[in-house]
């Protein structure tokens, strides 16, 4: 073996990646070899001097937040998944005490809890993903397209049908579109501009949407968030969520002004 | 320990390597946090498949790589060879294989710092950046490295010995740019 070879090696040898012959070999070869011994002795200097003591870069707590968050969603979110599919006696056997007892009111006031921290989760994120996509740093896939090309576009790419309102008006502009995650659910997020105001608008599908936990009523859940208007709703197998700050005006990237729902209008159903 | 509860520890010990990785592969316009995300939620799902004989960490970097890879095809719309190449790479790769490694011992005597020794790591590229973190900062070993990227343990030892190489030559000449070693070049 000569010194070009061992040279060669000498990374490997470092890193305890050569078998034990070849190891033998080259240890055989530095006793008779400074010039070798010497090329490993440094190398095994500058690890332990600097490549030992590197570590990754810290996570920045404001993202250590959101993962110990996001985990801790999962994690609940399967525990409630698992209570719902592999213990429904559990549930059964539950209610049936409580009734027996008289607690009913106990346990509806418990499912309205778990149904408040879910409609939480999907708020935060949609918040979130609103903050990022108006920011730029959740950019968008396509820019500069028609609705029915942004259409086409999502058919290609989720298993959810993506269907996007022409505008109503002409203050409205779809900016642009990009597939993303809410909630641990796939969806598509539309970024649109209403004159000066950004409004995003959520696009899941239905499955998505039920695993939330949401009930029917109200049809359109609304609430506020970090200054943010939040509206969820289902329609036509596809859940929907619309963000921005401009209250029930922000319904007018899909909806003329004066258009009424069950008899009522935008402004009337949406108490923002 | 329960399974759920036994991601959330593995998830919390190694999150600083996570974050690492993902920051390493995401490029502009793609978003490195939601990058990470989507693979957690994907290493969740799968939890059940993990295989016990890689490190977590190892296991999860292979997701991270493999969800950036989609979002790279998604968004080019076509099969790239390898997502993670680029010319400045492709180039580099191609150079001979320097059969002597730069001695370090210039590096030694200008007692360079632990951040410039990570800032030359930094600027390497990706491809050989990937390889010389997962073994010099996470400790993998060449084959769970092979694993991670889907590699053989031979492409991986090249990018490893270029990228050490590329690496101590930033450290002898910080100024140099194009990252073609010379030192030790027979």
């Amino acid at each position: 073996m000569n010194c070009d070879t061992i040279k060669s090696q000498v990374f490997p040898y470092v890193d305890g990646e050569l078998p034990a012959a070849l190891r033998d070999e080259i240890e055989a070869h530095f006793v008779d070899c400074e010039s070798c011994r010497r090329v490993v002795e440094q190398e095994l200097a500058f690890r332990d001097t600097y490549v030992a003591r590197l570590r990754p870069d810290p996570t920045p707590p404001h993202l250590r937040d959101r993962i110990n968050h996001f985990v801790t969603g999962l994690v609940e979110q399967r525990a409630r998944s698992r209570r719902r599919w592999y213990k429904p006696w559990l549930y059964m056997t539950s209610a049936v005490v409580l009734l027996a007892i008289g607690v009913g009111l106990g346990l509806q006031l418990a499912v309205v809890l778990e149904r408040g921290t879910m409609l939480d989760e999907v708020v935060e994120a949609s918040v979130d993903q609103h903050q990022k996509l108006g920011r730029g740093s959740l950019p968008p896939d396509i820019v500069g397209m028609s609705p029915q090309a942004a259409e086409d576009w999502f058919r290609k790419r989720v298993d959810f049908k993506v269907s996007l309102p022409d505008p109503k008006t002409p203050n409205v502009a779809l900016v642009g579109a990009r597939i993303s995650h809410l909630a641990n659910a796939e969806v598509a997020a539309i970024d649109y501009k209403l004159d000066r105001d950004r409004v995003s608008l959520f696009i899941m599908p239905e499955g998505a949407y039920n695993q939330l936990g949401l009930g029917e009523k109200p049809r359109f859940k609304v609430m506020k968030r970090r200054g943010f208007d939040v509206v969820i709703w289902r329609h036509q197998a596809t859940g929907y969520t619309l963000v921005s700050e401009i209250g029930a005006r922000a319904c007018h990237v899909c909806h003329v002004p004066d258009e009424t729902f069950d008899g009522q209008g935008l402004e009337s159903l949406l108490r923002l | 320990m329960d399974k759920v509860a036994e991601f959330q520890a593995f998830i919390a010990g190694c999150l600083d390597s996570l974050h690492n990785y993902a920051m390493l592969l995401a490029r502009p316009p793609e978003d490195h946090e939601d990058l990470l995300q989507e693979s957690l939620l994907k290493a969740f799902n799968g939890f059940e498949s993990f295989d016990r004989k890689l490190p977590f960490k190892a296991w999860v970097f292979g997701i991270i790589r493999n969800a950036h890879i989609d979002r790279q095809r998604r968004r080019k719309g076509a099969t790239l060879e390898d997502p993670l190449n680029d010319n400045q790479t492709a180039g580099l790769l191609q150079s001979p294989l320097f059969s002597i490694p730069l001695a370090p011992e210039d590096i030694l005597l200008r007692q360079e710092t632990i951040e410039r020794v990570r800032e030359g790591i930094r600027r390497l590229p990706t491809l050989m950046r990937e390889v010389v973190e997962l073994r010099d900062i996470e400790g993998l070993s060449y084959r769970t490295i092979s694993t991670v990227i889907d590699r053989p343990i031979g492409t991986v030892m090249s990018r490893l010995y270029r990228g050490r190489n590329l690496l101590r030559t930033y450290l002898v000449d910080p100024r140099r740019q194009d990252g073609h070693a010379t030192r030790g070049t027979p």
